[in-house]
């Protein structure tokens, strides 16, 4: 029985890519399942007793054409209160702009004081981000989502910069474009990460 | 400013681990109250009042692997002052074509018995008890349970090392009486039908086979089953002869509008000891809103039962889900 019980371990790592036999999808087969037993009595689900019954209720909650809503995700408020606040508008009202290039957006502009969160109109703006070394210097950053799905070109960023001369601030007037790409590109790499995330998920 | 825009393009370095270490922690929970008329002793109308809350952890690997665990607490409804933290014993590994629990584990020793359709409170605390012997004496313990997918087929492989233990023991042991366990069961979808057939076998002596299949029919899904079971006598309360209990049983849920569901249940059980019971569920339930529902549970039990164990019970109730 032991070789027996390495052999599933060895089964499972052999499983371990994206697809199963005959390319058959685990997800996509469980909520087929789903529609015939219901998520809650699909035996293919693993659910603890008190898991059960808090899906029993949320199941019978939703009705016979309702979803079955996702559960409150502590660490996801926390994120968004250290990004700007932004949880309540995951909550409950669709967004219009693609959800993971916002939250790659939020994500990578993380360690900035936030001026503008707007995730209604996709829109971000840093504050102005200054360096102890160059106090006379300072940029922020926008960040405008303009795509519902996950497109490369859904992110469009802006970086504006000033100098200081006289007490008084200009603009430098000078273009930043292969900054501004590389922070498209990070935020796109972000967003596929979480995209695949939630597939997985 | 060229130090200033180092740092800003440094962002797009660093925040690469931000991304990676998605770590969940998720929190959900429901509660219920019902009033329950139990066909037991006397006859007692009673009282059940329950709360449970689960936390679940996940994250995902750089590698796409998903991992997760949870724990959970609870007032249970069933008994008085219950209250309990269950869970923790098992980590689930999730790739998009499989997935494998490794821990506390049970195998399906009952693949194809289906007919019950009540829930929560009455299903825990009717009193009703039949004495016809169905399931294996012990179908859990420390193992591992591997889902996974051919095409639009699932197929479910649990292996159960050592049913005395949970989460922590021998996985070899010679100890008399911990045994191992194993199931395979599969299901496929065929047009507007889903078949399962699913066979277990246990080291104590118990096996089992059994099928079901599903179908929408008139506006529901009708679920109907059959089981076969070879059970030990030694050390099972109900039964007294090694042999042969066969399950046979129906479910059909309907919707009645978009807030209203109708569920009936029907299960017809025999054991080696020619012992037999009837089963009939009924479930009426209605979505409130607001995560509220209140439903309308009913069950009678006929036949070989424990003593003024059969008869009807009622659960009148609400669950609200947060």
């Amino acid at each position: 029985m032991i070789k027996l019980f390495f052999t599933l371990f060895l089964m499972f790592f052999l499983q371990s890519c994206s697809k199963g036999l005959f390319n058959g999808d685990v997800q996509k087969n469980l909520k087929a399942m789903d529609k015939i037993h219901g998520v809650c009595n699909n035996p293919y689900r693993e659910y603890n007793k008190a898991q059960r019954k808090i899906c029993e209720d949320k199941e019978r909650a939703a009705g016979p054409d309702g979803e079955i809503g996702e559960p409150l995700n502590i660490s996801q408020i926390i994120r968004d209160f250290r990004s700007g606040g932004t949880s309540t508008q995951y909550q409950g009202t669709s967004m219009s702009v693609n959800k993971n290039l916002w939250e790659a957006s939020l994500i990578m502009l993380d360690q900035y004081p936030l001026n503008i969160v707007d995730s209604q109109g996709g829109f971000i703006s840093t504050d102005w981000i200054t360096e102890k070394e160059s106090p006379n210097q300072r940029c922020l950053i926008k960040v405008k989502i303009t795509s519902q799905e996950l497109l490369s070109n859904g992110a469009k960023v802006k970086l504006l910069c000033e100098q200081k001369e006289l007490d008084s601030w200009y603009q430098d007037e000078i273009s930043y474009t292969e900054e501004e790409k590389n922070l498209t590109l990070k935020i796109l790499d972000i967003a596929n990460e979480l995209s695949l995330i939630d597939k997985l998920s | 400013m060229k130090k200033l825009l180092i740092a800003i393009s440094a962002i797009a370095a660093a925040v690469g681990f931000t991304a990676k270490a998605n770590a969940d922690i998720s929190v959900s929970g429901s509660s219920n109250a019902a009033y329950l008329s139990t066909a037991g002793n006397g006859d007692d109308e009673e009282l059940a009042v329950g709360t449970t809350v689960d936390f679940s952890m996940s994250t995902t690997t750089s590698t796409g692997l998903g991992i997760s665990a949870g724990l959970s607490l609870s007032t249970d409804y069933d008994s008085n002052n219950s209250d309990t933290a269950t869970g923790g014993r098992t980590a689930t590994f999730t790739t998009g074509g499989a997935t494998i629990v490794v821990g506390d584990v049970e195998i399906s020793d009952t693949v194809g018995s289906v007919g019950g359709v009540v829930n929560g409170p009455l299903d825990d605390a009717s009193d009703l008890s039949s004495s016809v012997a169905t399931g294996f004496l012990d179908d859990d313990g420390m193992g591992v349970e591997l889902t996974t997918a051919m095409g639009e087929a699932s197929l479910n492989i649990s292996f159960v090392s050592n049913d005395r233990v949970d989460n922590h023991g021998a996985l070899n042991s010679s100890t008399s009486g911990e045994d191992s366990a194993m199931s395979a069961s599969i299901t496929m979808p065929m047009g507007d039908y889903s078949f399962t057939i699913g066979v277990a076998d246990s080291d104590s002596g118990e096996s089992s086979s059994g099928a079901s299949a599903s179908a929408s029919i008139g506006g529901g899904t009708l679920t109907v089953g059959y089981s076969n079971q070879t059970l030990i006598a030694s050390g099972n309360s109900s039964l007294s002869t090694a042999g042969d209990s066969e399950v046979v049983g129906a479910t059909y849920v309907m919707s009645m509008d978009a807030d209203t569901t109708i569920s009936l249940g029907y299960q017809s059980a025999k054991d080696a000891d020619s012992e037999s019971h009837t089963q009939t569920d009924l479930s009426v339930e209605r979505a409130m809103g607001g995560g509220a529902t209140v439903y309308l549970d009913l069950r009678n039990l006929d036949g070989d039962t424990a003593s003024n164990a059969d008869g009807t019970a009622i659960a009148f109730g609400t669950s609200v889900a947060f």
